[in-house]
């Protein structure tokens, strides 16, 4: 009989909820695919490839989180969301320290939200996938020491 | 069966949960009408700005309010 670990609970509750936040950002951008391209025109440095963007950006939250619901990919998964939200959080940050008025072309009722809570909640979900990896790659070492005692 | 259930129910719940939820919430992720208060008089935008802040919102050089009057000033987003 295989040993459940107790991480598993965790690690499919943050690929379940990262999941959940990526498709459905990706659902809203891509219902209003036009309005998130003007928004993206809006923001410093991306008029020039806002409407490749516009498409790239649902495109990867969705691979993204096909990745995170298949529990074979679920690490690769992982990875690719600390990447994107570290990327999008860190071109939040840098464009509020050069410009006042940025518009938010983030997805759904996450548009609502000010930007330090915006930034809070990627962070939380960074802090998240980072902790998930770090017990994945601790199960995978146990698994490997188990192969190894047996 | 419990693997089943992790492996195929789990994430279409979350796919229907997640497309649910964006259609659900559709209507706060539109831009809202706005005017910018231009010399030659009200121009209308369309804006992301909020009716409660502290900086007022600009639409490049311009003030953006919320009426046609220009009563009622919109808000960055802080």
């Amino acid at each position: 009989m295989s040993r459940k670990s107790p991480y598993t609970s965790f690690i499919t509750l943050t690929a379940f909820l990262l999941g959940i936040l990526f498709i459905y950002t990706a659902s809203s951008k891509l219902m209003h695919l036009e309005i998130f391209q003007l928004r993206l025109e809006r923001m410093p440095q991306l008029p020039p490839i806002a409407h490749w963007i516009a498409w790239l950006i649902p495109f990867t939250e969705l691979v993204i989180a096909g990745l995170l619901l298949i529990p074979k990919y679920r690490l690769a998964g992982m990875y690719a969301s600390l990447i994107l939200l570290g990327i999008f959080t860190g071109y939040i940050i840098l464009v509020l320290q050069t410009s006042d008025s940025v518009p938010c072309s983030c997805g759904g009722v996450l548009s609502a939200l000010g930007w330090r809570h915006h930034i809070l909640l990627n962070a939380c979900f960074m802090a998240m996938s980072l902790i998930a990896i770090i017990l994945n790659t601790k199960q995978y070492r146990n698994k490997i020491l188990d192969k190894h005692t047996t | 069966m419990k693997t089943s259930f992790l492996k195929i129910v789990f994430p279409a719940f979350a796919i229907i949960m997640a497309v649910g939820l964006a259609f659900a919430t559709e209507k706060d992720n539109l831009p809202q009408q706005g005017y910018a208060a231009t010399p030659s008089g009200p121009v209308p935008v369309q804006t992301d700005c909020l009716d409660e802040g502290i900086i007022q919102c600009k639409e490049g050089t311009y003030f953006v309010y919320k009426d046609i009057n220009l009563t009622m000033p919109l808000y960055e987003r802080e």
